[in-house]
């Protein structure tokens, strides 16, 4: 009980020191736009977003009923909130301080930008200003684009990675790819990343014992490991390349907790024998009483 | 129970005055009218408490996501329970050849009659969606100890009504003719239910040979009708359910009810129906002393229930037996295990308190402290789940039985009072033969008053 005052009250110091200073976003930080525009359903994602993360302190947008932390955590519909640029709020969410929780591993980059794009519907001033397009190499493109398939002659796989601008499609040198494989749960990293050569292309050697379902396909995944620059850029691909793996389904077999058609022959035994022979001598002494009323008509 | 029959009784004079007797209560009476009607009022309120749970669902109960099993479910082991004091005293001590059980021997199945039918019944009003119930068999699950408990509930009632008539057999043959004070649909099912017999040693002889088996069967079925109910408990890891003796300890329990359930009735009998020279203060003393053994059994398996994990307190086993012991569940805790068990054990070793009167409020406090005992069982450990309660309304996660459920579970006792009434009112309460036999075997042993 000590330990815990004690550190409240040490925490509780903390948080009005930290109120005194102003907080600010490094420059880079500040500066940082969203690569995607604010539309409707990212709005709605992110007031789902905000409702379970965020409304437990700072409340209804606009209502002003935050709760009494030290600092207050702003109503964001306040002026302190709104006069963050896109790329600081990011910041303080991702990164937080004192009492204000650090978002970056409860959410993702994009998740933040979708409440960050809610935040912004209690700002009618607000005009959102749009990261510049993707760049590479000096060029700029509207979209950019990966393929993921067999390497024909090879035994593993190749990303193709291709910037489009109007009718021109052009392939991409020198940036990093990833390459993931689709696990139970989530996934497993395959190989060293690889950059993209002069046609684009990056290529990856399957290990032979990577396993696969039972006729050897992997969900493989390649992604650009530069998600800043492009947002996330993904291509997906089902290919029959790892080993065969057959792993019977855990419901094949009989066993106590299978269903009813698959119960354990002994259990089926012992149980279908016992009610059979103790119902077998209920149905006999059933007839015995019409032995009984028999012997009566005979006397 | 002699397998030979000395028909020798059937022209005993003694047999007149013992079916005197014991029919002179049978019949329908003004009190019996009244009585009855009371209870059906009674039921009736019940039923529409049970009409109103139909309509709007389990939410008009205390039930809710943390506990699901409550009153009914621990009602149900309460009658489970209470339902084998059948098995015990006309079985186990009858086969061993106490004759002392004779008299009381149907009480004990009358008891085990009404409980096990009612039981099924009980398990029932803890259906949301009661005609759902042919799914049970319809999708069943062999592996599922609910189906092991429903095969073995109806196997056990139906062994019970068969020794019940069975066991009457003989009483219809000698009551059809005497009882010209009954109703004549009385005295038309009496010669029904006599099937015919007319004390022929051929008859006689089918009659033992299939009391007898009916008497051994009982024994299994009966351990497994309360291990099985206890298993629906013991299969899972919960704390204050994950034990490897529930079986035995829920069986010494049942004993516990059942006996106290049969001094409560053998006093009925004797008092109301003026049968002293049948029961007597022999049997309640010889009563007085099962329950003191029954008990002192079911006291050691407290004491290895409670004590072995707490010796250990494992972390949510603690967490359980803090609630039970100092926690929101001591008060409950400490009076159950005192006036059910430890006080009636000391008061039961002294004669005097083993007298009919004394053994009576003994009795009820035992059985009513074996009603709240169940209730200990299901509702602390569901209480207290291994993962945190969450996202649920405050008072979701404690249980607070309602005023419908209450009077759903008071339907079912009442109706169990029912049935109990009906089968010692309308038909001989001590089997007439059996005593005849015994009485004209040993004419100079009168039984003392
Ligand atoms: C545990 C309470 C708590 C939660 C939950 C919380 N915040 Fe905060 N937030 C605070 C506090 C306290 C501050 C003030 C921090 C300071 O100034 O040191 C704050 C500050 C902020 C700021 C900076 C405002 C400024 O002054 O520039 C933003 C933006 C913000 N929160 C957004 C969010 C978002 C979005 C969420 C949900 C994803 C969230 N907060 C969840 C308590 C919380």
């Amino acid at each position: 009980m000590y330990r815990f005052s004690l550190f409240s009250l040490l925490f509780l110091c903390s948080g009005w020191l930290v109120a005194q200073t102003p907080w600010e976003t490094p420059a880079d930080r500040k500066a940082k736009l969203s690569t995607v525009a604010f539309t409707e359903q990212g709005q709605t994602l992110g007031k789902e977003l905000y409702q379970t993360n965020c409304k437990s302190c700072h409340g209804d947008p606009g209502k002003n009923n935050v709760i009494r932390l030290v600092p207050l955590p702003p109503d964001p519909a306040s002026v302190q909130l709104q006069q963050n640029s896109d790329g600081s709020l990011h910041y303080k969410i991702s990164e937080g301080r004192g009492l204000m929780p650090a978002f970056k591993n409860v959410l993702s980059a994009e998740y933040i930008w979708d409440v960050i794009s809610y935040l912004r519907t209690y700002n009618k001033d607000y005009k959102q200003q749009l990261a510049v397009k993707p760049t590479a190499g000096g060029e700029v493109f509207d979209k950019v684009d990966l393929k993921l398939e067999r390497d024909s002659g090879h035994s593993g796989v190749v990303v193709q990675l291709t910037g489009m601008k109007g009718a021109l499609v052009k392939p991409i040198p020198g940036l990093e790819v990833k390459l993931f494989a689709r696990r139970y749960f989530g996934f497993q990293v395959v190989g060293k990343p690889v950059d993209t050569n002069a046609e684009g292309m990056a290529r990856f050697e399957i290990p032979k014992s990577l396993p696969g379902d039972s006729s050897g396909n992997v969900l493989l995944v390649a992604q650009l490991s530069d998600e800043e620059l492009f947002g996330p850029v993904k291509a997906e691909s089902l290919l029959a390349i790892g080993l065969p793996v057959y792993r019977p389904p855990l419901n094949e077999q009989r066993a106590l907790w299978n269903v009813g058609q698959k119960a354990p022959i002994w259990l089926l035994i012992v149980y279908l024998s016992v009610v059979f022979i103790v119902w077998g001598f209920i149905f006999f002494i059933l007839f015995q009483l019409r032995a009984i009323f028999k012997l009566g008509e005979l006397k | 129970m002699a397998s030979e029959v000395n028909t020798k009784f059937l022209q005993d004079k003694r047999l007149d005055r013992i079916a005197t007797d014991i029919l002179r209560p049978v019949g329908v009476d003004r009190s019996f009218l009244i009585w009855m009607s009371s209870l059906a009022m009674l039921l009736l309120v019940c039923m529409y408490a049970y009409y109103i749970q139909l309509d709007k669902g389990l939410i008009v109960t205390g039930l809710r996501d943390y506990v699901s099993w409550g009153m009914y479910i621990s009602n149900f082991v309460f009658f489970v329970a209470t339902s084998l004091v059948g098995m015990l005293i006309s079985s186990v001590l009858g086969m061993m050849g106490y004759k002392w059980v004779k008299p009381i021997g149907r009480i004990a199945e009358i008891i085990a009659v009404a409980f096990s039918a009612v039981a099924g019944l009980v398990i029932v009003s803890d259906m949301g969606r009661p005609e759902r119930l042919p799914y049970v068999l319809m999708y069943a699950r062999i592996q599922s100890p609910i189906l092991w408990d429903v095969t073995v509930v109806t196997t056990y009632m139906t062994l019970s009504i068969l020794l019940y008539v069975f066991t009457m057999i003989p009483d219809m043959a000698i009551s059809k003719n005497r009882i010209g004070h009954a109703p004549v649909w009385l005295q038309k099912t009496y010669d029904l239910l006599s099937f015919n017999f007319q004390h022929t040693p051929g008859q006689y002889k089918i009659l033992m040979k299939s009391i007898r088996i009916l008497l051994i069967l009982i024994v299994p079925t009966a351990f497994a009708i309360h291990t099985v109910t206890s298993w629906l408990f013991a299969v899972t890891t919960r704390p204050g359910w994950d034990s490897t003796i529930f079986g035995p300890y829920f069986l010494t329990g049942a004993f516990v009810a059942g006996s106290a359930a049969v001094i409560i009735l053998m006093y009925v009998v004797r008092n109301s129906y003026k049968l002293s020279r049948y029961i007597t203060a022999e049997h309640f003393d010889k009563m007085g002393k099962l329950l003191f053994l029954v008990s002192i059994v079911y006291f050691y398996f407290n004491l290895n229930e409670y004590l072995v994990p707490a010796y250990k307190m494992k972390t949510f086993e603690a967490h359980h037996l803090k609630e039970l012991f100092v926690g929101e569940f001591a008060f409950m805790f400490w009076s159950i295990q005192l006036s059910g068990l430890i006080i009636p054990m000391i008061l039961l070793l002294f004669k005097p308190m083993r007298k009919p009167f004394p053994m009576l409020l003994i009795a009820s406090v035992v059985l009513i402290a074996s009603w709240f005992k169940r209730l200990l069982i299901v509702v602390p450990t569901m209480e207290g789940p291994f993962l945190p309660k969450q996202n649920v309304p405050d008072a979701w996660m404690v249980y607070h039985p309602t005023i419908v459920e209450s009077a759903i579970t008071l339907g079912t006792i009442t109706l169990a009072v029912m049935i109990i009434s009906v089968l010692m009112k309308l038909f001989p309460v001590i089997p007439i033969w059996e005593i005849a036999e015994e009485e004209s075997a040993h004419p100079d042993q009168q039984p003392v008053e």
